[in-house]
């Protein structure tokens, strides 16, 4: 039986399209505060403004992420979601989990909130919604103590990091970024936790230019898996993908189940090259590796014959983000390559981390992302505090100021000048 | 010179009992002590947290610091 009239949300309901309107209702026969969530909602559609308030001192102790509050500034009319927080949970890397583990989730939370989950938030966690304040450090305890999992980032802390699968299933793979995740994830727990930043500050981890997790969009610094040398070719397996042998379907078979005639390495292959860097010679497939991109098309659609180089590691690229302030842009390559090493505790990723967080801790304004900084500041300032050389791709456009501003070191001599040698040259 | 940790932590509870607003952002403590670095300064606030001396308040896109005595409270 409805516990609020909600004509504007039914409407939701309509379509072929799964509906969480429909969602709420049902779960709102074991937990009846999701009649309230839909009643709020169905009176912010009519007013055209919220009834959340936002934010405040909710958290479990010692830590400053991982919650987000939220109250209904309507409680008396929904005391159901007076207090509806938002929990966020790390989610294992890889997003690998196990029945029993997803089970043992589930059950925490119909125990300590409304059941209503969001998988995944755009770091990955797994976002429980909607609690209230009493519940939180049972629900840590138990999370911590009995799952052995902990809290995500949540504020103006570095966030959950995020890999792709890796190693563990992709070919691909340019190096171990569930381990690169996993260890740093350990490393910088005081970040997680705690505010640290001006603003929040993503990890992603892409163990190869496919960029299963959007690293390149999505995070302030995307470690992307890349190779120092040439794409490997089976040309024997080329002439097979020319030849249409079924055992060497376009695409790993990905697209099977439909016709889409004769495979054409010329059409579906070479002109879609987007360097134009590959071309057909004497029944063998060629490419120039010094102009190729890494767009991974050519790999993607013949697996079975390319593959990434041998000498692995990973591009950093830094500043992405979704739009906030001045809409959204993708990361700007940095460290063309470096060695993703384990033995080493990945101290050289470490370095770059490190060397970014002190410059934009230092300059960044409060609410500013790092690319948000770098585009303030300028790229050349921000390649001189990485100490990289900046390379032809780094210029965006060509220059629209005429003035060029030297620094002492850049100009031969410095600023000194001999004042007399000068004026035998030149008369006062 | 930088301050020792314990000077840092008295200006750190100086400047949230004394700024005009009573949420503060990790970047306003900076000024407590223009010698420590950015990072050191983002410790000691965090052991003040511990210490029952600042609480975090948080937006869930920002987190702030601010004495428990002068933040306001949505559940009272």
């Amino acid at each position: 039986m409805a516990k609020h009239e909600t004509p504007l949300l039914d409407e939701l309901e309509k379509g072929p399209w799964p509906s969480f309107v429909t969602d709420l209702k049902q779960q709102a026969a074991t937990k009846p505060e999701c009649w309230d969530i839909l009643g709020q909602l169905e009176l912010s559609y009519r007013d055209r403004i919220t009834h959340w308030k936002h934010g405040g001192i909710v958290g479990v102790f010692g830590y400053g992420g991982g919650i987000v509050g939220r109250y209904s500034d309507v409680p008396k009319q929904f005391p159901g979601v007076e207090h509806f927080h938002t929990v966020r949970i790390a989610q294992p890397s890889g997003l690998y989990y196990s029945t029993e583990n997803l089970r043992a989730l589930m059950n925490l939370w119909e125990k300590y909130g409304s059941g209503v989950t969001n998988f995944h938030g755009s770091t990955g966690d797994m976002i429980f919604l909607g609690t209230r304040t009493e519940n939180l450090e049972p629900l840590f305890w138990d999370l911590t103590h009995d799952l052995k999992q902990d809290l995500g980032g949540s504020g103006s802390n570095l966030r959950t990091p995020a890999c792709c699968l890796g190693e563990s299933r992709c070919e691909w793979a340019c190096y171990d970024a569930q381990e690169v995740c996993n260890s740093l994830t350990q490393r910088y727990q005081d970040e997680i936790h705690r505010p640290a930043f001006p603003y929040k500050f993503k990890f992603k981890f892409s163990a190869c230019p496919n960029d299963c997790v959007a690293a390149i969009a999505r995070s302030d610094f995307a470690v992307i898996g890349t190779w120092k040398d040439n794409i490997r070719i089976d040309q024997a397996a080329v002439k097979k993908y020319i030849a249409c042998d079924a055992e060497y379907p376009a695409n790993g078979g990905a697209h099977k189940g439909k016709d889409w005639g004769k495979f054409d390495i010329e059409k579906e292959v070479v002109a879609l090259c987007p360097t134009q860097c590959m071309w057909m010679e004497g029944g063998e497939l060629k490419i120039d590796d010094t102009e190729c991109t890494r767009c991974m098309h050519c790999i993607n659609v013949m697996p079975r014959a390319l593959r990434p180089g041998a000498q692995k590691g990973a591009s950093i690229c830094i500043g992405a983000k979704a739009p906030i302030l001045d809409g959204a842009q993708f990361a700007t390559l940095v460290i063309p390559f470096i060695e993703v090493n384990k033995e080493n505790d990945f101290e050289d990723v470490v370095d770059v981390i490190e060397k970014v967080w002190d410059w934009w801790m230092e300059v960044g304004k409060n609410r500013e992302r790092v690319g948000e900084t770098m585009q303030r500041i300028g790229l050349p300032t921000f390649l001189k505090v990485m100490e990289v050389e900046a390379l032809p791709q780094h210029v965006k456009e060509p220059r629209s100021n005429p003035y060029v501003f030297w620094a002492e070191e850049e100009v031969p001599g410095g600023w000194e000048r001999d004042v007399v040698e000068f004026r035998k040259r030149h008369a006062a | 010179m930088a301050l020792s940790k314990d000077e840092l932590k008295l200006a750190i509870i100086e400047k949230a009992k004394k700024s005009p607003k009573p949420q503060l952002y990790i970047k306003d403590f900076y000024e407590c002590d223009p010698d420590s670095k950015p990072r050191e300064v983002k410790n000691v606030a965090n052991e003040l947290v511990r210490d029952g001396e600042l609480m975090f308040w948080s937006s869930g896109s920002t987190t702030m610091y601010a004495r428990p005595d002068r933040i306001q409270d949505e559940e009272k």
